[in-house]
């Protein structure tokens, strides 16, 4: 299943945002204190779950049998990203995930200055006190992924994004996040398509448009304020003795809300012809795709709407 | 009514009232024991809607939409909104949106993922007419009265320039 995620400074917002993009997803929200009684109950008593909560070298201690705690977590963690989505803080859960592709891995910072004075605000303490609760805080997130992991959370090549809240809102971090969420899962789903069919994915290319009409059709697309992917992918119809492709098939236009996938024909009828024969090709090699053509009557008939609208 | 800018008549009040009439039972049979909403897209599918509803004997709820284009200051197409919203809380409810033709699908998309955000329990398309060859988009179309394919259609609600919307049948237009 789907999960995010975030690892975070002391005094950035990132648990408010973690609990808000939570709410808004309506996924589960697992936090450091939810994970030891939820997953530790069964293995560690008071006082282990204790050092848990203290120690990040208690985490590579042998539990009977069964590994280390650290064993422990990362497998509790496989299970229940098997089951459900979740959104997961701290706890070094984007080394647990890094091979995951269907996880977003998310940091949250802000300039010291702006966690000052969060921290001074939220715990009413002096400035030289709020400095101190933040570097114990920075240290230990650190301990805690080194000792256990062996890996460097300020390392921003573990993440997808950072978010600067001394920048960005607590609402523009959540919104932004749930769009790359939804887009990220539609990213997973066709490279998921893509090896299942052999069809050749094209999502990290730029979209640029071959002709005038493909652009005219997007504003189109985007009047009616449906989501679209420029040519996201290719499908090979033919393949010569060797297994190279020899004729395949990139549709202009993917609506992944509505799975359907377009392809503009402006042209003269003889192309139209080839482009009528391919997609028979394609309709027998990948069943249950569904792709329409825009002939050039409809087009024209679309663009004739467009004008009405005063355009 | 005669008009002599009607070429021929393409189904007739009698045929009209007939498909409502079959149409409202077979909806009244699949939403029977369920909360449904009836939504009108205004202002083809008045004549349709008005026809349909009274033919089904099911507890219903019935209210109307309207989109349009409006300018938009960060887009130079301006991009299509609802002009008139809905009066009725559809959340929780199955939801069947009731449309005079669909040609390319295009509005029915906007409308369905405009009204999905409303978190009905599903959203289905009752549409007096369709043309499946000029269909675009995958609507989830689950009630249809006929399959058409020609273009210069008015009446029963249906206008070419706000005219012959209120001629009781269907007819083509030798010319608009």
């Amino acid at each position: 299943m789907p999960i995010i995620t975030i690892s975070r400074q002391m005094g950035s917002l990132g648990d408010e945002i973690a609990e808000s993009l939570a709410r808004k997803l309506d996924w589960e929200l697992i936090t450091r204190s939810h994970l030891i009684d939820r997953f530790f109950a069964e293995f560690a008593d008071a006082s282990q779950r204790h050092m848990l909560n203290e120690s990040a070298k208690f985490y590579l201690t042998e539990v009977e049998g069964k590994g280390t705690y650290k064993d422990l977590l990362e497998q509790s963690l496989y299970d229940l990203a098997g089951i459900q989505s979740a959104i997961l803080v701290g706890f070094g859960s984007q080394v647990i995930f890094a091979d995951d592709a269907r996880a977003i891995h998310v940091r949250v910072i802000a300039p010291e200055r702006t966690r000052l004075n969060r921290i001074r605000k939220q715990f009413h303490v002096t400035e030289e006190e709020a400095r101190s609760i933040l570097s114990v805080a920075d240290k230990k997130h650190k301990r805690f992924v080194s000792t256990v992991f062996g890996a460097d959370l300020t390392d921003p090549a573990h993440y997808h994004i950072t978010l600067n809240t001394g920048m960005l809102s607590e609402d523009e971090c959540v919104t932004s996040l749930v769009a790359l969420q939804q887009e990220h899962e539609l990213r997973f789903r066709m490279r998921s398509e893509n090896e299942e069919s052999d069809t050749l994915d094209h999502m990290t290319e730029l979209s640029v448009f071959r002709n005038p009409s493909e652009a005219e059709f997007a504003r189109i697309l985007d009047m009616y304020q449906i989501e679209w992917k420029y040519e996201p992918k290719t499908f090979p119809v033919e393949w010569d003795a060797e297994g190279n492709i020899t004729l395949a098939f990139s549709p202009d236009f993917y609506l992944p809300k509505f799975d359907t996938y377009l392809e503009l024909t402006t042209m003269s009828q003889r192309y139209v012809t080839e482009k009528n024969r391919k997609l028979k090709k394609v309709r027998e090699l990948y069943p249950g795709i569904n792709i329409r053509i825009v002939y050039k009557k409809d087009f024209i008939s679309l663009i004739e709407r467009f004008k009405s609208f005063g355009n | 009514m005669s008009d002599p800018s009607i070429k021929q008549i393409i189904y007739s009040q009698e045929t009209l009232q007939k498909k409502a009439a079959e149409l409202g039972q077979r909806i009244s049979e699949d939403y029977r024991d369920k909360e449904l909403v009836l939504i009108a897209v205004l202002k083809g599918s008045m004549y349709f809607f008005a026809d349909l509803t009274r033919e089904i004997d099911i507890p219903i709820g019935v209210d109307m939409i309207s989109i349009g284009n409006i300018p938009d200051t960060t887009s130079r197409t301006g991009i299509v909104r609802i002009t008139k919203d809905l009066d009725l809380d559809i959340t929780g409810k199955h939801v069947l949106v009731i449309e005079d033709i669909i040609r390319t699908g295009l509005t029915t998309a906007y409308l369905i993922q405009s009204l999905e955000a409303r978190k009905p329990i599903d959203v289905k398309v009752c549409t007096l007419l369709y043309n499946p060859d000029r269909l675009l988009i995958n609507v989830p179309i689950a009630y249809y009265g006929f399959e058409v394919s020609r273009s210069w259609l008015v009446g029963y609600g249906m206008d070419i320039d706000e005219k012959w919307r209120n001629l009781p049948y269907i007819g083509e237009l030798d010319h608009p």
